[in-house]
């Protein structure tokens, strides 16, 4: 399995949980949408990004539909579903708690 | 979280199963859609279609890797992979035509042998009782001074099923030995073998009557008054052609009208392993079958007949029932200090009363078993050798597939997959065998007009154990050879076809498998030897009497309904005619003639002015009623004093001939004529000893000298007896002349089991150990040849494998003999490691058999002296033979070799 690049290992099914939870999208749209939202930081490799999704839709977190583009086209779209925002919200928090830790401690190595 | 998981991706997973694919499709219509927008974004930012397609694939970092990944994701390939596993397996195994048939030959012949054995072991000790929730049946048993397992009586019976807090409810049954049995009142009686069981028998163990009903309870509360009877299901269709209007009519059993309530479902043959009774009674209807005239069955509390069983209530255990049956025995034996004297009570399980000490056949057939195990251990060790070999020349094969990312587990699999295919083909093989096998044990039959049956069969649970013994073979030939074979070194494995170095290490899984094959097989050789040479020797031995020129008949003028007098006359009658016959050289009766198929009865006695061991009221030995021409006719000679004569009748002084054994065991060095000993107890009945009759074999061939007490028919009647005619010519001539002398004193008396002594004795002493041998011989024989190939195939691929290193030896000078030389003696060196550690085994079985069985003698020397050689000189021919090739070929085509 391929390994994201610059990605601290697991961030990765955050992001996606977090994108999907704003609207349903389809992998190609996920994959532009993560460029942009992190201003081209995070560069996600679109190798990792499909077996993400699919463990995601393994796990039972998001649901996949076949919906037709605005260019009407057939994709798949990806949704969160309800076990997948109580994931979000606990892979959130547990973000929020490391990042700040190591933050605390970044400043109290530099102070 | 776990359960709320599977809820939502079980129908993913299905899916994945069921439509693979579609999710197939899907999953490439979901890729290309995303390269489609990768390339045509690539275009825009100016790359030409070709780069912008390159670009994209590359972005993807390998789309079939991506793919394979995703299949992974959904978490079928478990399931997609072992049917490749096994359509791989198939087809190689199909290119080694003949390795596939060798082993499943090996294996067929491995599993069969032992899933008959299997079958005994199933039939003896672990077949549950077919009765609802059998585990909770447990058996009742008194316990004295010389019978640990004895029964109870029906006084008894009531007791503790009055008084026992333990159990759901408490049983009883007793055998009924042979009854007369007619359909119709006229005709003439026929023996049948029934039981008489309690009232609440059938409900109790949850036995549903397949037609009417079961024994009522007030059935069996006044003595002799409900004459009602339920059938057996053989006994219903082979007499009543399972017709149904059975149920109401009447049948005649013992000379009285008995009327059918009910058939016994087929599920219920019986709770016994080797008999099915025809049919059953109540108990109250005891006395019309007793065969103890003396006793009073309803009122004796000496008088123990009856087996009783009980079901444990759920919640107690069997050793709380074991406490109260204990404190029940002591009440007993307060309350009756002179029957139950010194007398306790067991309660044991289904298991332990099957693995009693005192029964030869279970142990037997674990001995079997053990034996059947060894020889499924040879053939596994042979076939784990074959593919071991079989996977060293795979090496290449195997270290491209570990090069090109296979896992070393994924591998070990693909191989176990091919090994358990070999073991199914084998399984289903050795069920073909272990079929044969049954039947074979089928063949075996008791000549008797009671229902005996033998009880091994090809049934579920025997498939199943075979099925196991498929699979775990294939997990022990298997999982050797594909750890050792995917542990190879990769650059190794690649550069040569086949990697081996002559390491230690590399030969050491084989030198082990050649050292298992020997001394696996010596112990085998050692076992199956012994044991042929025990039953031989039980039937070579002789038995202390002339077998040959004697008829016997049985006669149980209760079948009449004579009484005692009547019997007595008519015996007296009998022998008086018969013995006036023409070629009659002497005639005589016995309550069962030696080596029969009947026990033996006990007698209990106090030897006069001998001084008994405190805690003891008499001691008991096996005894037999005859009539004054029984020495005679048997041949048995009377070594001192005389036998019995017409003056020992009902009125004379009573009388006993014992035989040596019994002399010597109670008064060693002195003369026993003369010498007296009371029955029962102290203040028994005084009976004199006036002869001594010579040791004979009674109930078995392979017996150590018991000692026998005989006692004449005329002061001990009893009525079931067997005439025994010794002839000047062929006894069968006789039988006209004795019917005659029969139907003169009573045409309605049938007689039983009319044939030569011969007959019985081979039946009884001779067939049962010629299946036993040919069994055992025929594993042994198996054993040898399995362990012969597989040596002679270990050793010689062992060595063909170093024909490389023999070419560098030769090349850098070593002689042809150096080289015969060091392969001879690593052959020999490891025949003599197996030889050492199979003599160990096979001295631990002989032990183990001898204090088990019987006494069969010592080593046997002769096996070893002619065995040990063979292996030798097997394994120095299977290393003789390459090693001579490859002395021969020229160093420089035997470096290249491979």
């Amino acid at each position: 399995m391929s390994k994201p690049n610059d990605l601290v290992q697991g961030t990765l099914d955050l992001l996606l949980l977090k994108i999907l939870a704003l609207e349903p999208l389809h992998g190609w749209a996920i994959s532009l949408r993560l460029k942009s939202a992190s201003g081209d930081v995070l560069q996600v490799s679109e190798g990792s990004l499909y077996p993400a999704l699919h463990k995601l839709e393994q796990e039972g977190w998001v649901a996949a539909e076949w919906k037709q583009t605005e260019n009407n086209r057939r994709a798949k779209f990806y949704s969160l579903t309800r076990l997948g925002r109580k994931q979000l919200e606990s892979e959130a928090a547990n973000w929020q708690r490391l990042s700040s830790a190591i933050s605390h401690v970044i400043q109290l190595s530099e102070a | 979280m776990r359960m709320e998981h599977w809820w939502f991706t079980a129908p993913l997973r299905l899916r994945s199963i069921l439509r693979g694919s579609r999710m197939e499709r899907e999953l490439d219509e979901e890729l290309q859609f995303h390269l489609e927008h990768k390339i045509a974004d690539g275009i825009a930012r100016g790359l030409s279609a070709k780069e912008a397609r390159y670009a994209a694939l590359r972005a993807m970092e390998g789309l079939e890797q991506r793919k394979e990944e995703i299949r992974d994701r959904w978490g079928i390939h478990w399931l997609t992979d072992f049917v490749d596993d096994a359509h791989y397996a198939i087809r190689s195994l199909r290119r080694a035509p003949g390795l596939t048939a060798f082993v499943t030959i090996t294996l067929a012949l491995g599993i069969g042998m032992t899933s008959a054995p299997f079958s005994m072991v199933d039939a003896l000790i672990f077949r549950p009782y077919p009765v609802a929730h059998p585990g909770r049946i447990v058996t009742l048993v008194t316990t004295s001074h010389d019978n640990s397992l004895d029964s109870f009586s029906y006084r008894e019976y009531l007791d503790i099923r009055g008084n026992a807090k333990s159990y759901d409810g408490v049983i009883a049954n007793g055998n009924l030995g042979a009854a007369g049995f007619s359909a119709e009142a006229g005709a003439a009686p026929r023996v049948k073998g029934g039981m008489m069981v309690s009232g609440n028998y059938f409900q109790m163990l949850g036995v549903e009557p397949q037609l009417g009903r079961g024994f009522r309870e007030e059935e069996d509360k006044a003595p002799g008054r409900d004459a009602v009877v339920v059938l057996g299901p053989d006994f219903w269709k082979t007499e009543f052609a399972s017709d149904p209007s059975v149920i109401g009519r009447h049948i005649r059993l013992n000379g009285r009208d008995f009327t059918v309530i009910g058939v016994a479902p087929d599920s219920f043959p019986g709770m016994q392993v080797f008999a099915r009774p025809d049919f059953y009674i109540p108990l109250a209807m005891a006395r019309l079958f007793s065969t103890n005239p003396q006793k009073n069955f309803f009122e004796d509390r000496e008088d123990r007949e009856l087996y009783v069983k009980a079901r444990l209530k759920r919640g107690t255990t069997v050793d709380e029932a074991r406490n109260e049956l204990a404190v029940l025995a002591k009440n007993f034996e307060r309350e009756y200090p002179k029957v139950n004297h010194n007398r306790g009570a067991a309660v044991h399980t289904q298991f332990e009363m099957r693995t009693r000490g005192d029964d030869v056949n279970w142990k037997f057939s674990v001995i079997f078993a053990i034996l059947a195990l060894a020889v499924l251990l040879v053939a596994c060790t042979n076939v784990a050798g074959l593919l071991l070999s079989r996977a060293r020349t795979r090496t290449r094969e195997i270290a491209i597939r570990l090069a090109m990312g296979a896992g070393r587990f994924r591998l070990i699999r693909l191989l176990l997959a091919e090994s358990l295919i070999l073991a199914c083909l084998g399984g289903l093989g050795g069920i073909i065998v272990g079929y044969g096998g049954i039947q074979f044990l089928g063949t075996f039959r008791i000549p008797t007009e009671l229902p005996v049956t033998i009880p091994f069969r090809m049934d579920t649970r025997v498939l199943l154990a075979s099925f196991a013994l498929s699979v775990l073979s294939a997990l022990l030939c298997g999982l050797a050879p594909a750890l050792q074979s995917t542990r190879a070194d990769l650059v190794s494995g690649l550069k040569a076809a086949d990697a081996n170095v002559p390491g230690r290490k590399r030969l050491w899984g084989r030198n082990v498998l050649v050292v298992a094959q020997v001394a696996t097989s010596l112990m085998l050789l050692a076992a199956s030897f012994l044991m042929v040479r025990g039953f031989r020797r039980g039937v070579d031995e002789g038995t202390g009497f002339a077998k040959d020129h004697l008829l016997m008949a049985r006669f149980d003028p209760r079948l009449v309904q004579y009484n005692a007098a009547q019997t007595q006359q008519f015996y007296k009658l009998l022998t008086a005619g018969v013995r006036a016959g023409p070629g009659v050289r002497s005639a005589g009766l016995t309550q069962n003639p030696p080596l029969g198929l009947d026990d033996f009865g006990r007698v209990a006695f106090v030897p006069d002015g001998f001084q008994m061991p405190r805690d003891r009221e008499n001691f008991t030995s096996t005894m037999d009623t005859v009539d004054e021409g029984y020495f005679a006719t048997m041949g048995i000679s009377i070594l001192r004093g005389r036998g019995f004569l017409e003056s020992d009748s009902g009125d004379a002084p009573r009388v006993a001939v014992v035989n040596e054994q019994f002399a010597k065991h109670y008064w060693p060095g002195a003369d026993v004529v003369g010498k007296r000993i009371r029955l029962d107890s102290r203040a028994g009945a005084p009976v004199e000893i006036v002869g001594i009759a010579q040791t004979i074999k009674y109930r078995d061939t392979g017996e150590k000298p018991v000692d026998f007490v005989y006692l004449p028919l005329a002061q001990h009647p009893i009525a079931r007896m067997v005439l025994l005619l010794r002839s000047s010519g062929d006894p069968l001539q006789l039988i006209n002349s004795v019917k005659d002398s029969v139907r003169k004193l009573n045409p309605n008396l049938p007689m039983l089991e009319t044939r030569t002594y011969e007959d019985l004795y081979r039946y009884s002493a001779v067939e049962g150990p010629r299946v036993a041998i040919e069994l055992v011989g025929t594993m042994g024989a198996v054993g040898l040849l399995l362990a012969i190939a597989g040596l002679y195939g270990l050793v010689a691929y062992n060595v063909s494998r170093r024909t490389r290193e023999i070419g560098i030896r030769m090349a850098i000078g070593a002689g042809r003999r150096d080289v015969l030389r060091l392969v001879m003696r690593q052959g020999l060196a490891l025949v003599g490691i197996g030889t050492a550690i199979g003599l160990a085994m096979g001295f631990a079985v002989e032990r183990l058999m001898n204090s088990m069985l019987f006494n069969a003698g010592g080593v046997d020397v002769a096996a070893y002296v002619t065995v040990v050689p063979l292996m030798a000189l097997v394994t120095m021919l299977a290393a003789y033979l390459p090693a001579r090739r490859a002395a021969r070929i020229a160093p420089t085509q035997a470096l290249r070799y491979e």
